[in-house]
This record gives structure tokens, C-alpha cells and sequence, in this order.
């Protein structure tokens, strides 16, 4: 009895310590970042007249250099998906490319780690923050002790929930609805517009989940309302999540028309399930976000019918807007960078652009 | 020989956390100038204070023999719950998670005590279903609950006093009541004493049903209190809190000196391996260019040094007193 109460015990803590430091590995295919991929950097759209903008004198706080400054990179998610590793590997190389002090953090989507680990940034002395939050809310804590340093903050990818030019400079990203309304494009394009399709949903509590699910479904009820949403669930940008969501969704609508997934890696998940399942390319319509180099592979390989891209190279575009806003510049409150999209027409020409 | 083994056993197993807790916190003020701040350390503090009340709640959990894998689900309902019921007042936003997260360990505890199911399958039901409800009511997340900023339970996660945040106050008094609970009252004792040998325990006339619901509820209502206090301190019912929170909570407790087995343990061990986790991972982000991968590697290095060095005198210990085998049902 003793002694396997005390083996029991091992194992547990064996299992605690391995499950701790098993969400470092790494997706096989996936964590290399494509080689001899041509960086096709981010470009700002067009700023709409009457956009908001931001400056020193509006923000508070003094003029900065920032050849001189130390910046802070808080990543939200570890660099386990092709999208933080782009991102992550984006801004290292301009903090690098610029001779940049740089401080970085990664939350392993731990919120409450990725709050200390900003508090963390702020306290080692970080004088601009580059932050890609995990959830929109819940950022009171840090927000106060930046605005009490006046410490210039530039969000990207995903927004916090504040007051733009007051809590936080700017927002950098992709228009997320616009995104769901182009990947609904597709979808009606793939299905004829008429069908059932699924959405398997990002993690949610974040803008990007909401965005891409409001576009998507506005523009299907005002262009396509044959094309119904028969089934929603979220799939945590994960791929294995993808594929196990899938597997429920084909239990219980074998005939499903079409699959929208607010990422790659889900779609990837999907296109798994499909093949465990029997069925062939083509069979279901499957719409991705975000534009991995594996997920335009699964368009030239027809399991993917299209990928509206997002960009996550945004470290050449923050940190510009960082050294405008530092010398006394304006800088947009919210910008909104320009996305291509990946369809059979073009797939395998812009294969190399994929990340 | 045996009584300097047995003394040197002792110390090593009560403060062994303790000495690496303080080992590294000089190393890390002599190697970063940013460290030894009081900015930086009351950051820790804080950080660290909610991870010690849901520890406060596992260390009676493990010494009563058990295991409560249900907390972090539960941090997180009690985050959002509270959050909900902050529109209502103060008195809402505590009562309604405390009661909640009660019920839920309420639940655990019938179930592993009347029902003798495993703690470890019924606290992982009740994981998963404590996170279902919480995404049942913010619509499968997609909905956050806002405190309002310049309302009164705010400012029980927001307000100071003498320069450390409450949370830190509020979880430094839990941890005093706990010390006396767990050491100084007829409850204590029992708890030690299920721990150690139920069947003995039984004998002797401790009620070990009631004993055992007792800890699971406390565990329920520590970790909903430690969420209200967390959606206080955030201004929101953040839904993606709490994930593997468990995992950190059990292995504070470990790293305190408590042991997985039951039977002996104690509260202000499990604070330190709190603190001492949530240290690690400050120095980690003061050195501020480790790859993320590589910083989990280097806590997880860290964490098997630690209970290998705690854990090695008091076997050497042991095996000289031959002493090995038996668990003593005492306070250790």
C-alpha cells in the first residue's frame, strides 16, 4: 500500500512537471518559419479621412529617441503557430536591423502571466511597450502603471479595451471584419451560395474571434441567405482543437457544404478530420484566415479552397510609428495594414509569400 | 549523527523552499539592477497573491490526502461571477462567487467523501464542468463582464495600503488564519490526521467524511474568492483565466513542503513556493531575451532542483533512522 501510495505520488508529480514543461513543444511541420520565403512586409492602408490620430502633446510625456530607447515586446501566445513566429521573428529582426535595446516576454497564453509579464517590462525599464494582447479586457493593472510613466504603448494584432491616444497610442492590425467579409466572399463563391457551413470560432474573449465571426456572417445573411450557419464552436486557434471540433461536426452533419475557420491552423485541423473521416478534396469548402505557408500548400493540394491572408510581420510598421510618435509626429490611432488573400487562381505563384 | 541528520531533515524539509527562495532573490538583486525595486517587487507581490489563496485552499487539500484539480476552473467562475454581480453592489460580487464556488466544492467533497469516488476523477469533472458554466454564461466567452472602475469592489483589488496593493494584505491575514486553523484547532488536527491514516483517523473517533467535505469546501471558496479578488484587481471577468492554474497550485504546495501523500504539510511553506515560482519567473523576464520555449525548460529545470534538494536530506535522513517507511500522522 505505502509503497504505491509513494509511486502514485511520484507520478503525479512527474506528470505536474511534465505537463509544465510540455506546452514548449513544438508543431513538427509547422514551427520551422518557411525558408526563402520573400518578406513581404506589412503596408498601411489608405487612412480614411477623418481617422483618428495621436501625438505627444495629446498623449503626455516627452519626446523620445528611439535609436536610444529600450523597447518591450510582449507576445502573447508561445511561438508554437506560424503567426507568432512570423510576428515574434518580425520584430526581433527590426530591433535588431534599427540596433534597438529589446526586451521580450512570452505570456504561453497565460493572461494573468502576460500582465506581470508587462509589469515585469515596465519595472526593468522599458520606455515604449510593442504588446500583442492575448484578451481584450482585464488590462486596468497595466495600463495604470504605464500611464503613470507615461510609457507610449502600440498594440498589435489584437486591441485592448481602452481609450485610444489616453490608455494606449495606437492600434496596429488587420481589419478583422473585413476579413470575415472576404472570407464569406469565398465561401459563396466555393458553396454557389447556397448550403449549410460551419465557423469553427477563434479562443474567445478577444476582438479578432468577434470581428471575424460578425463579418463573416453579415455579409452571408445579406449576399448569400441560402448559405446558412448551421454549426458554431470554438476551436482556440489550435489545430488539434480544429480537428477534434470537426470530428464532432461531421458525426453530426455528415453533409455539411462548407467549413469557415477564423485560422489556419484550425482549418489545418479541419482538413485532418476530413481526411480520418474518408472524404476527399474538395468535399467541404474550407475558408482559413491568416495565410501559413502550409495552409496556401493545402490550396494547391485542393483540401483548402481559400485563405484570406492576415499579416503578422508587424514589426517594421510598429516601430515606425513608435519613432514618429517619439519625435513629436502623429501617428494613427488605428492602423489598419492591407491583406492579400490566396485563392486556387494564385496559390501556388504566391506560395513563396506565405509564412 | 542521527540527531544532526534528523535536525539537518527537518530544516531542510520545513525551510528547504525557503533557503532556495532566498538564494534566489540575492542572486537576482546582485545580478539585475531592476530586481530589488520596490516597483518591481510589489509587481511580484501582487502577482503572486492570488496564486497563494487558491495554494491556501490545496495545502488542506493535500494534507487531508486528496487533490483538488477543480481550482483554476473555478478561479475563473468566480472571476466572471463576480464581475456580473459587481452592477449589484459590493455585496453581491463577493457573496455570489463565494457561494457558487462553494456549492461547487461543496459537490466535490460529498462526492469524494460519502460517495468515496477518486479526488482525482471528481475535482476533474468538476474542472471541466465549473469552465462550462462560466462560458455558458459569458456566451461561450465571447462576452466580458466589466467592473466599474471607480466602484467599491474595485477598490478591494485596486487599493493600497502602505504601499502594497490589498490583495497582498488580504492574502497575508488568510495565510495567518490558515497557519492557526491547520495547526491550532480540533479541524487541524483532524485534517492531519485523515491524511495520514484514514483508518486510524476513523478509529479514533475523527469524523473523516465531514473532515474531508470541510477542505474541498474551503478549497471552493478560496479559489472563488481569489478569482473576485483577480476580476476586482483586472476591472474584468477575464473568461481565459485559470488555465493550468492548478498544475502551479499543486506545485507551490510541493515545493513548500507538503507532500503529495498526505499526512503532513503546512500553509506558510505554500506561500513560499508561490512566491518562489512566481520569483523564477520574474528573473526569467529580467534576463528579457530567453525564448519562450527555453524559459519553460528553465522553470521546469528549476522546479525538479528544487524538490530534489528538499527532498534528498530527508531521505538520507530516513534511511539513517530507519525511519523510511513510516508516515507519522503528527504536524510535521
Amino acid at each position: 500500500m505505502k509503497p504505491f501510495v509513494r509511486r502514485l505520488s511520484a507520478t503525479a508529480l512527474l506528470t505536474t512537471l511534465t505537463l509544465t514543461l510540455g506546452c514548449a513543444k513544438g508543431e513538427d511541420d509547422t514551427s520551422a518559419p518557411s525558408k526563402g520565403a520573400k518578406d513581404s512586409g506589412q503596408v498601411a492602408a489608405e487612412p480614411t479621412a477623418g481617422a483618428k490620430s495621436c501625438d505627444l502633446a495629446a498623449y503626455g510625456g516627452k519626446k523620445l529617441d528611439l535609436a536610444n530607447a529600450t523597447v518591450g515586446f510582449s507576445q502573447s501566445e508561445k511561438e508554437a503557430n506560424p503567426f507568432r513566429i512570423a510576428e515574434t521573428a518580425s520584430v526581433k529582426a527590426e530591433a535588431k536591423k534599427r540596433g534597438i535595446k529589446l526586451l521580450t516576454a512570452n505570456a504561453q497564453s497565460q493572461f494573468s502571466k502576460q500582465i506581470s509579464d508587462v509589469q515585469d517590462l515596465i519595472a526593468k525599464g522599458a520606455d515604449l511597450l510593442v504588446i500583442a494582447p492575448l484578451n481584450s479586457d482585464g488590462w486596468e493593472p497595466v495600463l495604470k502603471q504605464a500611464a503613470a510613466k507615461k510609457i507610449p504603448i502600440v498594440t498589435v494584432d489584437r486591441k485592448i479595451n481602452a481609450k485610444a491616444c489616453e490608455d494606449y497610442v495606437s492600434f496596429i492590425g488587420s481589419d478583422f471584419v473585413e476579413q470575415g467579409r472576404r472570407a464569406a466572399d469565398q465561401m459563396i463563391k466555393a458553396t454557389g451560395g447556397s448550403g449549410q457551413v460551419a465557423i469553427l470560432l477563434g479562443t474567445p474573449g478577444n476582438n479578432v474571434t468577434t470581428e471575424r465571426t460578425k463579418g463573416f456572417t453579415e455579409r452571408l445573411a445579406r449576399k448569400a441567405p441560402k448559405l446558412k450557419v448551421v454549426f458554431k464552436q470554438t476551436g482556440e486557434f489550435a489545430r488539434e482543437k480544429g480537428q477534434q471540433v470537426t470530428e464532432q461536426l461531421i458525426q453530426s452533419k455528415p453533409d455539411i457544404d462548407g467549413i469557415y475557420a477564423e485560422n489556419d491552423e484550425m482549418g489545418l485541423g479541419a482538413v485532418n478530420a476530413l481526411k480520418g473521416a474518408g472524404k476527399k478534396p474538395g468535399e467541404v469548402k474550407i475558408v482559413t484566415v491568416d495565410g501559413t505557408r502550409n495552409a496556401v500548400q493545402g490550396i494547391v493540394d485542393k483540401w483548402i479552397y481559400g485563405v484570406v491572408e492576415s499579416n503578422p510581420r508587424f514589426g517594421p510598421l510598429a516601430f515606425q510609428t513608435l519613432e514618429d510618435f517619439g519625435k513629436g509626429g502623429k501617428v494613427g490611432q488605428s492602423i489598419v495594414i492591407k491583406d492579400s488573400a490566396y485563392t486556387p487562381a494564385n496559390a501556388e505563384r504566391d506560395l513563396s509569400k506565405a509564412f | 549523527m542521527s540527531t544532526v541528520n534528523t535536525a539537518v531533515s527537518g530544516f531542510a524539509r520545513r525551510h528547504g523552499a525557503l533557503l532556495a527562495l532566498a538564494l534566489t532573490v540575492v542572486v537576482a538583486s546582485l545580478s539585475f539592477d531592476s530586481f530589488a525595486t520596490g516597483d518591481n517587487l510589489e509587481n511580484v507581490a501582487v502577482s503572486s497573491a492570488f496564486l497563494a489563496i487558491v495554494a491556501l485552499g490545496m495545502t488542506f487539500v493535500i494534507v487531508s490526502g486528496g487533490i483538488d484539480l477543480s481550482v483554476g476552473s473555478v478561479f475563473a467562475l468566480g472571476g466572471v461571477l463576480a464581475a456580473w454581480g459587481s452592477r449589484h453592489g459590493p455585496l453581491v460580487a463577493l457573496a455570489l462567487p463565494l457561494v457558487v464556488c462553494g456549492l461547487i466544492g461543496l459537490v466535490n467533497g460529498l462526492l469524494i467523501a460519502r460517495a468515496r469516488l477518486a479526488p482525482f476523477i471528481v475535482t476533474l469533472a468538476a474542472m471541466l464542468g465549473a469552465r462550462g458554466i462560466m462560458l455558458n454564461i459569458t456566451d461561450e466567452g465571447a462576452d466580458t463582464f466589466l467592473v466599474a472602475k471607480d466602484s467599491l469592489f474595485a477598490d478591494l483589488g485596486r487599493g493600497k495600503l502602505l504601499g502594497l496593493g490589498f490583495p497582498v494584505w488580504i492574502t497575508l491575514a488568510l495565510f495567518v488564519l490558515g497557519g492557526v486553523l491547520l495547526r491550532r484547532t480540533r479541524f487541524g488536527q483532524n485534517v492531519y490526521a485523515v491524511g495520514g491514516n484514514e483508518d486510524a483517523a476513523s478509529l479514533m473517533g475523527t469524523s473523516v467524511a465531514r473532515t474531508k467535505v470541510s477542505v474541498y469546501v474551503l478549497s471552493g471558496l478560496l479559489a472563488g474568492l481569489a478569482g473576485a479578488l483577480n476580476a476586482a484587481w483586472l476591472t474584468s471577468g477575464v473568461t481565459i483565466l485559470g488555465q493550468g492554474m492548478e498544475l502551479e497550485a499543486i506545485s507551490a504546495v510541493v515545493i513548500g513542503g507538503t507532500l503529495l501523500t498526505g499526512g503532513t504539510g503546512f500553509v506558510s511553506g505554500s506561500l513560499v513556493g508561490v512566491l518562489l515560482l512566481k520569483v523564477i519567473q520574474n528573473v526569467i523576464n529580467q534576463i528579457g531575451s530567453l525564448d519562450s520555449a527555453y524559459q519553460q525548460v528553465v522553470s521546469g529545470a528549476f522546479l525538479v532542483l528544487v524538490v530534489v534538494l528538499r527532498v534528498r536530506p530527508v531521505r538520507r535522513a530516513r534511511a539513517a533512522t530507519g525511519g523510511g517507511r513510516r508516515r507519522s500522522p503528527s504536524p510535521g
